[in-house]
């Protein structure tokens, strides 16, 4: 199961209309995810990664090419069908946390379930949420609103609702950018832990080597393309950053 | 400052939609303003061309206080008076023509025409008679008549035909040749346009008198006005009389009025502060959006009042251009309107006038009121400081405090200009009487005024328990509802606000529907309680007590009882105290003529003092009178008082027997209650205006169908009690009708204001649908939390709004019913109406806004910069 291809994307292009010219993010971009792997996306500003990650979960759709999730062409659903899917089979951690600032950790974090139209109160779901609280170590904060936490709390809430609803694939975006180095690597270390102990697949998008070393394998995309693919494996232990760099750095990144 | 000023027109034109319909409000709230001014300038015009019609250039009218007038003696009296230049008696009298009688002998009588008969060469001295043809009467004239335009017309009378007209008994019809038409209706409102003008003596010889029913007198050279009274004061003591002078005349007219034209302001008002609150919402988010250009612009070291200009600037435009818009439609509205008040027949009106102070009234008001709204948020730009520029997403935080400020500045400046323009008090006029409750107070808008701006001050308080309520009927939609009500809870002096407009329109329209229903049963209770009888037979003319009609009448099958009864002015002496001394005053108190045991049998009148039986058997005994208790407590009468009276013959002292709850109405009081024999004897009453009629029970429709065509064959007009109040009814209802339309437009303004709102809080939370997006909500969720957040709104708004709207129209029908103690009892039908209105206004409003959330790009909703 573990070599499984959970996510794939081929041929994706996507253009935008900038005022009066078009603007080509995405020149034909084809890569596989295997289940259960961390795959990083570097590169640059403006070279399409974020752009490429919204395609991956389905919040935008492609100008060509598709995006297939976990068995289903995610590029030609309808809105209603992406949504489902989206709430089934993704989680989304982004650079600003994004919390809803009227609900409580408890609410943020079990808002995949109220959406669904589950009762996040008894039964499994209050379970899971349990159990993904303990995951970012945020049990006993459930009643606290998102203006009562630090940045690095905020961003575990963001996890944890990620998390919660065990999707297929968890997609964060720049996850640590708005975060000091030391909450940051707490973040990557979460989920690394995901990915490691309970066989999260995720991809990660950041412009930061650091990020990036804890990724299985990491995607250089420049220019609207995949660049280069760098596979790391996975370390239990020595995440050094050194040899990353060393390569990217040969890149000309 | 040019380019900021181009900086506004972009921000404006940025935002089409929004620029548009703030316009539309303002505009809105501007023509209701006009149709306000331009009815008051209607009415003024109105008041003072009946004014001028009826006085013309007479300095002082001699009006008979009893029925039968003044006599040929006092006329004399009058004549000699020195320093006085003309002097012109009339007769005015109602009649049919006799033609239309023998031609129609249906069940509803044909109008009957008002007989004027005038002096032939002095009258024309002091009121001009505008021919469209032919000539004026002659001293010489004998049997010719000038007749109005309108009845030309509608009797298809033409220069040289005969008219008809039934006199007394004993003088017969009588022919007239017509020698001239007048123009128009003619100079006397109160004849409907069927107006006949006959030589004096012709028309006294028709009916059979040598009195007159007024003198108009004008001063000569070097007399004063206030002279000739005096004069006129110590010359006339035989018979009792009234003076006015031609502004006390305006001024009552005016105070008839006075309440319609204050609803209207008040009216006006609402619509205006939902407009205001429209303003005021739209430069918010201009505000909010424009945050870092403004923090830019500072950066760049543009002043705060440079940056506050640039608000107001655009407020101006908005201001100028809805003003516009609101005063043309506003003059079409104003069309409409006051054709339909004139078609209610309530109020008499000519056609609106286009009077440029109107309309520069309207202009100020409405970009005065929009400056008011704008400088509240102006004053929150000019204080954006520089490092805004440097955060990211629009910042819409407005504080509670500012808002709150906002909310009395601008009903501040509502307020001063309503008392601005509130219709001129009546500076209390000779006609004058013991009315109570009438007249234009402007407490009890102003009590309305503050009750609404407290509701709206009062409503963040109670804004959770309220939102918990208002969310009940959408708990269907679990997660859509508890997102939504926590977004309104987020920001609660906004949603009081959006609230509160809404609250305030809907208010107004229970509270009028409310006091339509309620005025409209006091009449239909107020005629049950005080007519002995089920059915009104109504004379032009008093029929003597003599005549043999009443006998043939009771002999009609099915018919139980008539009972006569006369209405008519009595003289009565008040004494008020001043300076220790009493000073005594004669007053026109409306007076009823009844047969009291014809009240004895079914408990009508409500008696709160003395006896039943014996207070109305001494009424038919002589000597008594009964008082209605809105009299008895405005003058302090007791049971065992008596009370004075300027008659003719000698002062007539009469006993005060009963005090009773209500009494007969007569023109806008209620009438004291008189036994016939004193008022044939002492009051100089000539006989009954009107019978009651009693059907024996189980023979109404027998007796109705045999009343009816025997009534009409004595020129007595039978009315149905029922129809009587309902006529009266219909006319109010009209009237409250329209000011419930003006209403209505205050809840579209406020729907307007909804629509901005829900718009900006969609933008402020742009990032959070698109994280709710992300996380897999639907569009059409998200549509659905948008609507259900407007659903909330439009409960919150409907349910505050019934209950302010419930008891301002509590506190309108307290003051319109002179303290008739009816049981409230409001329209639930049409407050249901207008609370579904509500709620529909708002979840329309919340169509736009929602679409805008669920077409959010999840992309761009959560971009990073």
């Amino acid at each position: 199961m573990r070599d499984a291809v959970i996510l794939e994307a081929r041929n994706l292009t996507k253009r935008y209309r900038l005022g009066t010219r078009d603007v080509d993010a995405l020149r034909g971009v084809s890569l596989q995810v295997r289940r259960g792997e961390f795959v990083a996306l570097m590169g640059p500003s403006g070279s399409g990664k974020s752009t490429l990650l919204q395609l991956l979960g389905g919040l935008d759709r492609p100008t060509s090419g598709e995006v297939v999730l976990d068995g289903e062409v995610v590029s030609h659903l309808s809105d209603a069908e992406a949504t489902r899917l989206r709430r089934e089979k993704t989680g989304f951690v982004f650079q600003f946390f994004n919390l809803i600032p009227l609900l409580d950790v408890y609410e943020n974090v079990a808002l995949p379930y109220t959406i669904a139209g589950v009762d996040p109160r008894h039964g499994d779901a209050a379970d899971r949420i349990r159990e993904v609280l303990e995951l970012v170590d945020l049990q006993g904060r459930e009643r606290n609103r998102p203006d009562q936490l630090s940045a690095g709390e905020q961003q575990r809430v963001a996890l944890a609702r990620a998390l919660v609803a065990k999707p297929a694939i968890l997609l964060a975006d720049e996850p640590t950018g708005n975060l000091d180095y030391a909450t940051g690597g707490e973040i990557l270390d979460e989920l690394w832990h995901s990915c490691d102990a309970l066989g999260q697949t995720i991809v990660l998008v950041t412009h930061d080597a650091r990020a990036a070393a804890h990724a299985d394998r990491v995607l250089v995309v420049g220019d609207g393309k995949i660049r280069d693919e760098i596979e790391l494996g996975r370390r239990s232990t020595n995440r050094d950053a050194g040899p990353l760099i060393a390569r990217l750095a040969q890149l000309g990144l | 400052m040019r380019r900021l000023s181009s900086l506004a027109w972009r921000s404006l034109g940025a935002r089409k939609l929004r620029s548009f319909l703030t316009m539309v409000g303002i505009g809105l709230g501007v023509a209701v303003l006009y149709v306000s001014l331009s009815a008051g300038a209607a009415m003024d015009a109105a008041v003072d061309k009946a004014a001028a019609d009826e006085i013309g250039k007479a300095d002082v009218r001699v009006l008979a206080l009893e029925e039968r007038g003044l006599s040929k003696a006092t006329v004399d009296v009058i004549d000699r008076i020195a320093g006085v230049s003309v002097v012109a008696p009339a007769l005015e009298r109602r009649s049919y023509l006799s033609a239309s009688l023998t031609q129609t002998p249906t069940a509803t009588l044909p109008p009957p025409v008002t007989v004027l008969g005038i002096d032939p060469v002095r009258e024309p001295m002091l009121h001009d008679l505008p021919l469209v043809s032919g000539r004026l009467l002659a001293a010489t004239d004998g049997q010719s008549a000038l007749i109005t335009q309108t009845l030309a017309s509608g009797e298809r009378l033409g220069l040289g035909d005969t008219i008809s007209l039934n006199g007394t008994v004993a003088a017969g019809p009588q022919d007239y040749k017509i020698v001239g038409i007048v123009r128009g209706d003619g100079p006397l409102p109160r004849a409907e346009g069927r107006l006949v003008f006959l030589p004096l003596d012709s028309a006294q010889t028709l009916f059979g008198t040598t009195s007159i029913t007024r003198v108009d007198l004008r001063a000569g050279p070097g007399v004063s006005v206030d002279e000739l009274v005096g004069q006129l004061d110590a010359t006339i003591q035989t018979q009792p009389y009234l003076l006015s002078r031609t502004q006390d005349l305006a001024d009552s007219l005016r105070a008839e009025m006075a309440d319609f034209r204050g609803a209207l302001l008040l009216v006006a008002a609402v619509v205006l502060f939902a407009g205001a609150f429209l303003i005021f919402n739209t430069l918010s988010m201009t505000v909010a959006e424009r945050g870092r250009e403004v923090g830019l612009l500072r950066a760049a070291g543009t002043t705060r009042s440079q940056v506050m200009s640039f608000v107001l600037l655009q407020a101006l435009v908005l201001g100028v251009l809805g003003s516009v818009l609101g005063v043309v439609c506003g003059i079409g509205l104003a069309v409409l309107t006051l054709s339909w008040v004139r078609s209610s027949g309530a109020l008499d009106l000519a056609a609106p006038v286009l009077s440029a102070g109107s309309i520069a009234m309207a202009l100020l008001i409405g970009v005065g009121i929009t400056l008011a709204a704008s400088l509240e948020p102006a004053w929150r730009a000019g204080r954006i400081p520089p490092v805004e520029a440097l955060r990211r997403g629009p910042n819409g935080a407005v504080a509670g405090a500012a808002r709150l400020r906002w909310l009395v500045l601008v009903f501040g400046v509502l307020a001063l200009a309503a008392l601005a323009m509130w219709p001129r008090a009546s500076a209390g006029s000779s006609t004058g009487s013991l009315a109570t409750g009438s007249g234009s107070s402007m407490w009890g808008p102003l009590v309305v005024y503050g009750l609404l701006l407290s509701t709206v001050l009062l409503l963040p308080l109670i804004l959770g328990p309220l939102l918990r309520v208002a969310g009940l009927p959408f708990r269907i939609f679990r997660n859509e509802e508890r997102l939504a009500r926590s977004s309104l809870a987020r920001d609660r002096s906004r949603t009081a606000l959006t609230a509160g407009a809404l609250v305030v329109s809907l208010a107004m329209v229970v509270a009028l529907g409310t006091a339509a229903q309620n005025v409209r049963k006091i009449g239909a209770n107020w005629l049950a309680e005080t007519i002995p009888g089920s059915e009104l037979l109504t004379s032009i003319r008093p029929i003597s007590t003599t005549d043999p009609i009443i006998g043939q009448l009771a002999a009609v099958p099915g018919i139980k009882s008539i009972s006569p009864i006369g209405i008519f002015g009595a003289p009565y002496v008040y004494t008020t105290q001043s300076g220790g001394r009493s000073h005594k005053s004669v007053v026109r108190q409306e007076a009823a003529a009844i047969v009291g045991r014809d009240y004895l049998g079914d408990g009508r009148l409500t008696f709160v003092a003395g006896d039943r039986a014996s207070a109305l058997g001494a009424l038919d005994a002589s000597g008594s009178v009964i008082v209605p208790e809105s009299l008895a407590d405005a003058a302090n009468i007791r049971v065992g008082d008596s009370v004075e009276f300027a008659t003719s013959t000698a002062p007539s002292r009469l006993h005060v027997v009963g005090i009773v709850a209500h009494s007969i109405p007569a023109g806008a009081q209620e009438a004291i209650l008189i036994g016939w024999s004193d008022a044939l004897n002492q009051f100089g009453v000539s006989g009954a205006d009107f019978y009651a009629v009693r059907f024996v029970p189980g023979q109404e429709a027998l007796g109705r169908a045999a009343l009816d065509s025997a009534a009409t064959s004595y020129a007595l007009q039978p009315n149905d009690l029922d129809r009587v109040t309902g006529t009266v009814g219909d006319a109010l209802d009209r009237i409250f009708r329209l000011l419930d339309a003006l209403a209505l437009i205050a809840v579209l303004v406020a729907g307007l204001g909804m629509v901005n709102t829900l718009s900006m809080t969609v933008l402020e939370r742009g990032r959070e649908i698109g994280v709710l997006r992300a996380t897999g909500m639907t569009s059409r969720q998200v549509w659905g939390m948008v609507v259900i957040e407007a659903g909330i709104l439009g409960v919150v708004g409907a349910i505050i709004g019934a209950l302010v709207g419930l008891a301002v129209g509590a506190l309108l029908v307290l003051w319109s019913s002179g303290g008739f103690g009816l049981a409230f009892d409001p329209p639930w039908p049409s407050i249901g109406l207008a609370v579904c209105f509500g709620i529909l206004v708002s979840i329309t409003a919340a169509i736009y806004p929602a679409g805008l959330a669920s077409r959010q790009s999840i992309v761009q909703a959560l971009q990073h910069e």
